[in-house]
């Protein structure tokens, strides 16, 4: 392969004198990182696709950490009057396991996905700021070791995910695991915000010639959905933690109704916030459900601008519900009807989605495979939550329902049977892609039916126990409450889909072992797919798209192989291996490694440190960031002497003037623009047929 | 695919038990037997009204879960790929969408969720009806109720008492809803709905019960350590059982009997370590409270009741014994157990449960007085905990 570097974006954007942005000269260890293997290729990556993996991996491994806190949870309930947990550090689990489960499973695993899929299916190199990308992860990822760090330093968070006022207020709860819960969420907020801001610009410039928005794959969409809902709705529970911090920590009084404040305002930032997130969490797994279901069933997605739609439809919509997570606080008639009304229609857009997939299936020939059992698990089991929704969507009856684990029930399978059932499809789809090799089918079947029969039991117990007036967050009920049996039921189930997550684990460890030892490339494209990101040998080489393509159609790739007859039956028209991308590439120009991102996070935890226990500590913190800041802006986005560690590196002259005035980059821009790739695809044979 | 007779009879009989199971289940789930807090059987009129707005919903979403996995499952066999199907042979139809079968679907949900809109509306409108209320503010506090009944509205209460809250039967009661320190959640679920208690604003649940019954409740907005011991009760009396109550509630109970000694000394007692918190009616604190809730003693504690100080910061004591339930309705206050509502509590009194309540306080209730919330352990001696006792036995 030979990897060229073409192009310094920073000469021919900035306008600067071409000398200015030449490296400062090397400091030793801050030397350009240069490694392209082994363990500090990682640590100072800008590749989407690395830092999507370490998302990836990062988000599993608090899938555990979160999935024991649930086990613990289960446990102390699974017998009434239970001693296991203390009341004080049962408040503390299902707290942390809350957050830890909604900002550090479901939202950085589907940023795992986003960071890898999106710029391979719009066929792009990378997305827009790769640098900011390193640095979404380093945030996010120092915000969730600090927030978790608070079990060592004096205990978890115990005001429970929605943190409600006054009970988060010093009077109240004076430990420290509250002030971890606000300043750990900023942090990680922060990351969310340069990942949203990020993605958002890379859908809307990076796109390969040709590829409108309505030529987008459906899971790019619903991601740039979730994006741009995140960068709405960060900011306000940014500003309600904001407020929150300075309640705890310089004793203003925001949300403490005795001195003046109101307990109402943070009721309302953070479902202002909440209940769009629901969309966040939920809509990249709808994405990928949309993708998997065409494949395996050998139809396209039934009425794709419906399911592009209803999906914006709900993240509009998404915005004008938030109250129903508080028709009984008190908020007064008016409230209750509005809210209410809108609740209920924003089960239209979601019903189509349901009955889209089943449609994309009617008619189709389905094969069977792991993530496709993954993805009709979602459509059955989100039906489920979706239709319990609308029950609490009637405000007299979400009275009767809210507080109660029938509460619990619905937003688990929402978020469990819609957003985790469907990226573990995900994985197992996309899997092959990533490492070039399968996860074991077999072994995947157990995983799904331990975890589709784990959850079930699990989770619709909840149903019966929240309506037999089961109520949320109690460390504890008495035999005469006649909660027992349900109890012990879903405890049971939990364990099961721990063990289902055991068989995961134990399937990623023997299909790569077995892949070492009898290396099987899957091919391109092992499961006749769709999209772009099938065109492109497995692994995805570190380039993407040798040459960029040039899209005419929805589902370009799968255009390229098959045809239809005179009856819409589906005929093949070239053979996979002469559409795939073969050819080594002509003219890449990679973005360079860099420490900096890595170095500003660092800071972040620091500084939060210092707020809780001692100002002393902020101050290293403060220098890493400013720092991290003062070496990024120094640092040109493109290393002049760099060559990603390839041997065949050498300089060539500059492209045509014409390539480089159509680079629509900015100062931040890293890497190569969808202009240069498309110089590629222009003069590569750009199509197949 | 051709089915013989046999298949269907077998597939008939399996649907038969599916369905009886499934009915036992409904049934088995509805029940109230066992269930004191269950939401499904409605004893007041709100509730029932509650009920009937959602079991239609239920009904309709039962239908349509039912419809979608079915289909699901049609779909999922009747097109599945079959092991002599040959890639690049019969392959589907490429349908891409269906305007007019996705308008449709869109649209009929929508008008369908329209129509029983109009039922919510009716039924929110509903909530907030009330003839000729009796009025009851209801005060949360981590982690127990307060009730306080101004009979001749003059703004003073004339009666304040703790966990448990009398009402008659078929009179339409507002609970004015309070909080005196964290957000708390009332809830009746055999009368009403929840209603959220916000420290600095009164809302209100208005409810009537149809029968007589000791209806069991439970806080439900997390309110800290012990929220999920948070209970409370109200027992629903018929109007002239509710009067004897009235008028019992409001007469102060006799000083202790001079001969009984233990009850003597643990007025004493009580006075001394007991009554900065917990207030009784006639009773003065005679000493600084060992325990740093008030830091200025009111002088006019125990001999008037005013709203500034009635409850202290600890469950009003005055007429204890009127009760079936203390510590937050965790523990019962007589032998025969507190499911019957009863007037004036007869029977015999659970001494055990007081003793061990007053023997440790936070092995029955997680607290954390430390920081002002709850209960501290004064470690009383056993002698102590039998003075107090038989004292608390004289509170009716």
């Amino acid at each position: 392969m030979a990897i060229i570097e073409d192009q310094r974006p920073l000469e021919l954007t900035t306008g600067h004198d071409p000398v200015a942005p030449e490296a400062p000269s090397p400091l030793g260890v801050f030397a350009r990182p240069k490694a392209n293997t082994g363990w500090r290729s990682w640590v100072n990556t800008v590749d989407h696709k690395k830092i999507g993996i370490m998302y990836g991996v990062a988000s599993f491994f608090f899938l555990l950490v979160g999935g024991v806190e649930a086990l613990l949870i289960r446990l102390q309930l699974s017998v009434p009057g239970n001693q296991l947990l203390s009341a004080d550090l049962y408040n503390q689990v299902f707290t942390m396991h809350g957050v830890t489960m909604v900002f550090m499973v479901i939202m950085p695993m589907a940023s795992a996905f986003a960071n890898y899929l999106i710029p391979l299916q719009i066929g792009a190199r990378d997305v827009s700021f790769p640098r900011m990308n390193a640095l979404s992860l380093w945030i996010w990822l120092a915000g969730a070791i600090f927030f978790n760090s608070s079990w060592l330093l004096g205990g978890g968070a115990n005001g429970g995910w929605f943190n409600y006022a006054p009970n988060a207020g010093v009077t109240f709860s004076p430990g420290t695991g509250i002030d971890f819960y606000a300043i750990g969420l900023l942090i990680m907020g922060i990351g969310s915000t340069v990942s949203a801001v990020n993605l958002t610009v890379t859908v809307l410039n990076m796109r390969a010639p040709g590829m409108t928005l309505m030529k987008m794959p459906v899971f790019t969409w619903m991601n740039f959905v979730v994006q741009v809902l995140l960068v709405f709705a960060l900011p306000v529970i940014t500003v309600a933690l904001l407020l929150l911090t300075l309640d705890r920590m310089f004793g203003a009084a925001f949300f403490d109704a005795s001195k003046g404040g109101d307990p109402f305002l943070w009721e309302h930032l953070f479902w202002i916030f909440g209940h769009p997130e629901v969309y966040i969490m939920v809509l990249p797994a709808f994405g990928m459900v949309s993708e998997i279901i065409p494949v395996f069933s050998r139809k396209p997605i039934f009425g794709y601008p419906f399911m592009v739609g209803s999906g914006i439809a709900i993240g509009f919509m998404g915005w004008g519900v938030w109250a129903h997570h508080m028709f009984a606080s008190g908020m007064g008639q008016l409230s209750v009807l509005a809210f209410s009304l809108s609740t209920l229609f924003i089960a239209v857009p979601t019903g189509v989605k349901i009955l889209n997939w089943m449609a994309t299936m009617y008619g189709g020939r389905i094969k069977f495979t792991v993530p496709m059992l993954f993805s009709i698990g979602l459509v059955g089991m989100f039906t489920i939550g979706g239709l319990s929704g609308v029950t609490h969507a009637f405000a007299p009856a979400d009275t009767q329902q809210t507080d109660t684990y029938y509460i619990v029930a619905h937003f688990h399978y929402v978020l469990f049977g819609g957003a985790l059932l469907g990226m573990m499809g995900g994985l197992y789809f996309w899997w092959p892609k990533m490492f070039g090799h399968f996860l074991g089918e077999r072994t995947g079947k157990w995983h799904f039916w331990l975890m589709l029969v784990g959850f079930n039991l699990t989770f619709g117990p909840m149903h019966i126990l929240g309506l037999q007036g089961m109520m949320r967050r109690t460390f504890t009920y008495t035999s005469v409450q006649g909660f027992s049996m349900w109890n012990l039921v879903s405890t049971i189930g939990a364990f099961i889909i721990a063990l289902s997550l055991l068989v995961f684990i134990g399937n990623v460890f023997f299909s790569y072992r077995k892949h070492r030892k009898n290396p099987v490339n899957p091919g391109a494209d092992p499961w006749d797919a769709r999209s772009l990101e099938w065109m492109i040998p497995s692994p995805t080489p570190e380039y993407n798209f040798a040459e960029i393509p040039v899209v005419e159609e929805f589902d370009e790739f799968w255009h390229r192989k098959y045809g239809h007859d005179e009856n819409g039956r589906l005929v093949r028209i070239a053979k996979t291996e002469d559409v795939v991308e073969s050819s080594d590439p002509v003219t890449v120009h990679l973005p360079s490694p860099s420490y900096w991102p890595l170095v500003l996070a660092l800071g972040m935890p620091l500084v939060g440190y210092g707020l809780i226990f001692n100002l002393w500590w902020a101050v290293p913190g403060v220098i890493l960031i400013v720092a991290g800041i003062y070496g990024w802006v120094m640092e040109p986005a493109t290393d002049p002497d760099g060559g990603h560690g390839h041997d065949d590196h050498h300089d060539e002259p500059d492209e045509p003037d014409a390539t480089e005035l159509a680079a629509p980059e900015t100062a931040e821009a890293e890497l190569v623009s969808a202009s240069a790739g498309s110089t590629g695809a222009i003069t590569g044979e750009g199509d197949s047929q | 695919m051709r089915n013989n007779r046999k298949s269907y009879v077998i597939t008939g009989i399996c649907l038969a038990i599916v369905l009886v199971l499934g009915y036992l289940l409904v049934i088995n789930i509805g029940s109230p037997v066992g269930r004191p807090l269950t939401t499904l059987s409605p004893r007041g009129d709100k509730s029932q009204a509650i009920q009937n707005l959602i079991v239609p919903v239920f009904a309709i979403a039962g239908v349509v879960f039912i419809l979608v996995e079915i289909g699901l499952v049609f779909v999922a066999t009747r097109f599945r790929r079959r092991p002599d199907e040959v890639d690049g042979e019969g392959e589907p139809v490429q349908l891409h969408g269906n305007t007019k079968l996705e308008l449709g679907w869109t649209i009929a949900p929508a008008l369908l969720l329209a129509v029983l809109a109009v039922f919510n509306v009716n039924t929110i409108l509903q909530m907030d009806d009330a003839t000729d209320p009796l009025e009851v503010t209801v005060i949360g506090q981590q982690w127990w109720w307060e009730y306080r009944y101004d009979l001749d509205n003059d703004g003073a209460p004339d009666i304040i008492t703790a966990t448990e809250a009398a009402i008659p039967v078929g009179r339409d009661v507002r609970f004015k809803i309070q909080s005196n320190d964290v957000i708390h959640s009332f809830w009746i679920p055999a009368l009403s709905g929840k209603m959220d208690a916000v420290p600095g604003r009164t809302h209100q649940v208005i409810l009537q019960a149809n029968e007589v019954g000791m209806f069991q409740g439970q806080c439900t907005e997390y309110c800290g350590l012990s929220h999920g011991l948070m209970r409370m009760q109200v027992k629903a009396l018929t109007p002239e059982d509710y009067q004897i109550w009235l008028t019992a509630m409001t007469t102060s109970p006799a000083q202790p009997d001079p001969k009984n000694e233990l009850a003597v000394q643990g007025q004493t007692l009580f006075v001394a370590q007991c009554s900065y918190c917990h207030q009784i009616d006639g009773v003065t604190p005679t000493s600084k409270s060992p325990y740093p809730y008030n830091t200025v003693p009111d002088p006019d504690y125990g001999k008037t009741v005013a709203i500034t100080m009635a409850s202290g910061n600890a469950p009003n004591l005055t007429h204890i014994m009127m009760r079936q339930h203390f510590v937050g309705g965790l523990l019962d206050l007589y032998e025969e157990g507190g499911s019957v509502a009863q007037a004036i509590p007869e029977g015999t009194p659970n001494t055990n449960n007081i003793k061990r309540w007053l023997r440790n306080p936070q092995d029955v209730k997680p607290m954390d007085p430390n920081n002002n919330q709850g209960m501290p352990n004064y470690n009383l001696s056993e002698a102590q905990i039998e003075q107090l006792t038989a004292y608390l036995l004289t509170l009716k």
